[in-house]
């Protein structure tokens, strides 16, 4: 029997070699690059045509479940040129590692004709480090944009940006007050701010990265300075408790946060809720658009109220922004009708899905929803993600914010 | 042409021994049991192996893109996963935290397991308690439902302001009453709930022995003047340790590999499961493979604890067909009042559950039921503002997943049930050769692995053949998980069948297949059907399994309800609902075809 076992497995020891060498076995380079060059001098009617002559079905993976509502309206637009219909056009929410590795998965098989086309990415960080190390992604820039996306936005494309702010239920005596972000790592607030845990959600694990960077680290210790008559920390420095000032705030706030609500819509209901008076979140804006949240009972950071721009200015930050990062995908069967699709996202109408309270196009000639503020006013008051930066400290930082939960 | 001195002396020539082993080879191969033992080895230890020879190459392999942040080189073997989980200044953090609260999770789950459901069983089978039929057929329900149902619920029950989610649960709205933060989240809660669910477990096991118990030996005692307490402490305990032991075993594995109620009221507490998610989740395979391995080496260590311990207690008689007469313990004026405490336990456990998924589903404002609406059900447009789903039952992701769900469960079971008969067959035809015993103990093995580590197992394996997020991934996996229950019943069934039921249609010229489908299935046609139909649906309701291999256009009915529980509770409610409901309709469809129930055994 121990001869017969040995045999078996040097079988699998041989199937195992067989399976790696297949799976490295791809069907030669791409040429999507060349595709994407020819795409910027061309007409929509030339793309239209261009796609048209594909086949194989379109699939578009995102890390936003509204990419299922702009699919809808691109084939309800575009379905009868291209010959695409609900039966071989499918598009999906999922998280940024599963579409990483679908992506990788797809790119070994054999038959293309299902893969993924294009995708939305959240995390810039590791979209940042796979577009170095692999060529599954492919950057495409619409022509029609011209002056309208900031250059910092064009490689890897934004499509659009997102807000996480620091929101309070503003119901009773006990309403939160502040302007400093380190009154937030006042004891008084042990267990009273909602913040999905960094472990489980990566663009909160990426804010609070961000924090140690020089940048910001030195913001945080201006704000400290100002906030205690200009006396210094005496936990902080080189060799000291905390590296720098982005350690010592992530830290005693960690202490104070409250990880229970594993979800931004659930966090933005409860907050509303009467019985969470003197609660405190710091969650997805957009989330204030649903019906099941009261939001006569919350108050958000850095919330212009009139027509006078008027505002309580946070110091450093009123919470932070990423965004949704728009790709090709380099082993799908549809590359010009991708293009076509991320055309399509970054019009108003196929911004549609997104267009509400807390989403921000990256294309300045769509405006902002009513009653927010625009991009622009954000970008002052909020930690954007550095995708480089992040890479750079990443498994540092991230080991020190696991040990603190 | 030769004559026939010379044909005579080549007939009666010594055979050489490379024909005579030619001719073992191919009497060998004429037996089909031998055939099967033979295909199911190969099968079986390719299955097994393979994925954890995988599991193990990928605990010292850059397997992600996300790695080579470590310094390390894609594709490159290295060790340092196993020096950060084990030796470096993060292991605790890491590693041993979530191990020693996974180990005390379980090992308080069985505690309460076999207390809860050894008690119930005891006055069950014991005690001539009021209302028992009922009592029972409730007690089982929160085994049948899926395990998250009852933590979900845990949350909604006893939540308050001051503590986690900040919101009144049921009892907070109802009476004011509020309880402390540790009993809604952290370790008791878990163990708790857990033991809540694995209760009925050991409410069968238990409730088994303790039915065909032997009554002259509590009479004996009795006549001699024993007290109750004795003869409880000095007859039936004893006749049910093995009983104790094994539903404390199972229920400990089991327990270790819970992922749903940890994640969902877990709190602050991390275990090796949901560190083991979030590790791959965020592209650390190395670390989150090697606590898979853990997992599957505590599994496979306490079921040979169990084989040992239930091996060695292999004699002791419980059934001595003497006394068919059970004397029961008369509760007197405690009879109704044990009665409704049960009752009411039990339909806390199985009926306010689903009452109130059906309730929030409902709400508008997560517990303002003056928000009361059905269109988180049946809107055909899109529910609420945020909410990009219309109804579920008008969703076509719901569907997609349904269809999945029905399509993955069919196949495991028709693989798993379909392989449960043949190794059946196959094993107790030739019960006392070597092959059987391995085949036997193979087809076990997949039982002591847990849920979640086997997935990742399989997701190695699918990584390696380009097969990663493939439906073919979830069917291989299912099939394997669930071989236990089939290749069971597939066994017992063949051991109660005499072999000369078989011989007669041999003698008759009967093929192997014929054979098989005309004679022998026919006979233990309920035990097979009970073989495919355990799988189909356990299937139904599992998520540790499949949550790691399980994506796009993969999506199943538990994974999409995963996804959901983050941004749409009250679609998730809906959605939680309608899981349970199949699950229990194809439950009560399975009783009534094969007239098999799981509390049958302990009666009521």
């Amino acid at each position: 029997m121990r001869k017969l076992l040995s045999v078996l497995l040097a079988a699998a020891f041989v199937f195992s070699a067989a399976g790696a060498l297949s799976a490295c076995d791809k069907q030669g380079t791409s040429d999507i690059q060349d595709k994407v060059e020819a795409a910027a001098s061309m007409t929509e009617e030339e793309l239209i045509a261009e796609a048209a002559k594909e086949t194989g079905n379109f699939v578009a993976y995102g890390n936003s479940s509204r990419i299922v509502d702009a699919m809808d309206g691109f084939v309800k637009k575009y379905g009868s040129q291209l010959k695409l219909s609900s039966s071989n056009t499918s598009a999906s929410k999922q998280s940024d590692t599963e579409i990483f590795t679908l992506l990788d998965t797809e790119a070994k098989s054999s038959n293309k004709s299902k893969n993924a086309s294009m995708v939305l990415i959240q995390d810039s960080a590791s979209l940042n480090l796979y577009r170095t190390s692999t060529d599954l992604f492919c950057n495409y820039i619409p022509s029609s944009l011209g002056d309208n996306i900031s250059e910092a936005d064009m490689v890897p494309l934004a499509q659009q940006y997102i807000n996480k702010l620091f929101i309070w239920n503003n119901v009773g005596d006990d309403v939160p007050t502040f302007s400093n972000v380190w009154e937030l790592t006042d004891p008084s607030y042990d267990n009273k701010i909602f913040f999905k845990s960094p472990n489980s959600e990566q663009v909160n694990m990426n804010f609070l990265i961000m924090l140690t960077s020089d940048e910001w680290s030195g913001k945080l210790e201006d704000a400290y300075l100002a906030l205690n008559n200009n006396t210094a920390a005496s936990d902080v420095g080189e060799g000291k408790t905390y590296k720098n000032y982005g350690y010592k705030w992530i830290t005693e706030f960690i202490a104070n946060c409250n990880f229970t609500i594993n979800s931004d819509t659930t966090m933005a209901q409860n907050l509303s809720k009467e019985d969470n008076a003197g609660n405190m979140g710091l969650f997805v804006l957009s989330k204030l658009r649903d019906d099941s949240v009261l939001t006569e009972n919350l108050q958000v950071a850095a919330w212009n109220e009139g027509s006078d721009g008027k505002y309580v200015k946070i110091e450093p930050f009123a919470g932070f922004m990423y965004a949704l990062y728009a790709q090709l995908a380099t082993y799908g069967p549809r590359p010009y009708t991708a293009m076509l699709f991320i055309n399509y996202l970054m019009t108003e109408e196929g911004f549609g899905p997104w267009k509400s309270l807390g989403g921000y196009s990256s294309n300045s000639s769509i405006p902002v929803t009513e009653g927010d503020s625009t991009l622009s006013f954000w970008r002052e008051n909020l930690v954007f993600e550095d995708g480089q930066y992040i890479i750079s400290v990443k498994t540092e930082v991230e080991d020190y914010i696991n040990g603190l939960l | 042409m030769k004559n026939k001195t010379e044909n005579l002396a080549e007939e009666n020539a010594p055979i050489g021994k490379g024909k005579k082993f030619l001719n073992r080879v191919k009497r060998f191969f004429l037996t089909p049991a031998n055939v099967i033992l033979i295909i199911y080895l190969v099968i079986l230890v390719f299955m097994i192996f393979y994925p954890l020879f995988t599991l193990i190459i990928s605990t010292f392999q850059v397997s992600s893109i996300t790695e080579t942040l470590f310094g390390v080189k894609y594709g490159e073997l290295t060790g340092l996963w196993w020096y950060r989980m084990f030796a470096s200044d993060m292991s605790g953090t890491y590693f041993w935290t979530p191990l020693l609260n996974s180990l005390l999770m379980s090992l308080l789950a069985s505690v309460i397991a076999i207390l809860y459901g050894g008690i119930v069983a005891f006055f069950i089978t014991r005690t001539n308690m009021k209302g028992k039929k009922i009592i029972s057929a409730i007690f089982v329900f929160p085994y049948i439902m899926p395990s998250w149902t009852l933590a979900t619920f845990w949350q909604n029950f006893w939540q308050n302001p001051s503590i986690g989610t900040g919101t009144g649960g049921m009892l907070y709205n109802l009476t004011g009453l509020s309880v402390p933060s540790s009993w809604v989240y952290g370790l008791v809660p878990c163990a708790i709930v857990l033991g809540l669910h694995y209760a009925p477990f050991a409410y069968i096991l238990i409730g088994g022995i303790l039915r065909n118990m032997d009554a002259n030996l509590e009479e004996a005692a009795t006549i001699l003047k024993a007290s109750r307490a004795k003869i409880i402490y000095r007859i039936t305990l004893p006749i049910v340790l093995p009983a104790l032991v094994s539903t404390f075993l199972l229920v400990f594995a089991s327990s270790m590999s819970s992922y749903a109620v940890p994640k969902y009221i877990g709190g602050d507490m991390t275990v090796l499961t949901t560190y083991m998610k979030n590790f791959l989740n965020n592209g650390y395979y190395g670390q989150g493979y090697i606590m898979a391995l853990v997992m599957i080496v505590l599994g496979v260590a306490i079921l040979a604890a169990n084989q040992y311990i239930t091996g060695k207690r292999k004699s002791f008689t419980t059934v001595s067909g003497k006394s068919g007469q059970v004397s029961y313990i008369n509760l007197h004026k405690a009879n109704y009042v044990v009665a409704t405490i049960l009752t009411i336990l039990s339909l806390f456990c199985a009926v306010l559950p689903l009452i109130t998924f059906a309730l929030e589903s409902c709400c508008v404002i997560p517990g303002d039921y003056s928000t009361l609406t059905l269109e988180y059900w049946i809107s055909r447009e899109q529910v609420g503002t945020g909410n990009g789903l219309v109804g579920i039952l008008f969703e076509k992701q719901v569907w997609q997943a349904f269809g999945n769900s029905i399509l993955l469960a069919f196949l495991c079971a028709v693989i798993a049930g379909s392989s449960g008969v043949l190794i059946g067959y196959a094993v107790a035809r030739k019960r006392a050769s070597r092959v059987a015993r391995t085949v036997d103990s193979l087809a076990f093995l997949p039982y002591l692995m847990p849920s979640m580590a086997l997935g990742a197992a399989f997701l190695t394996m699918a990584f390696t053949f380009g097969l990663a997020k493939s439906f073919i991934v979830l069917v291989l996996v299912g099939s394997l998980k669930y071989l236990p229950f089939a290749s069971r019943s597939g066994i017992n069934a063949m051991l109660q069948l005499s072999g000369e039921i078989e011989e007669a249609a041999i003698i008759v010229g009967v093929p192997w297949w014929k054979r098989m489908l005309r004679v022998i299935f026919p006979i233990q046609k309920s035990t097979f059907i009970s073989g495919y139909l355990l799988p189909f649906t356990s299937c139904m309701r599992e998520l540790s399994l499949f949550v790691l291999l399980s994506a796009g256009s993969t999506t199943l009915l538990a994974t999409l309800l995963d996804n959901w529980s983050q941004w749409w509770p009250q679609s998730a409610n809906a959605l939680n609902l309608l899981i349970i409901v199949t699950v229990l309709v194809i439950n009560f469809a399975v009783n009534k075809l094969t007239g098999a129930s799981i509390d049958k055994g302990v009666g009521g």
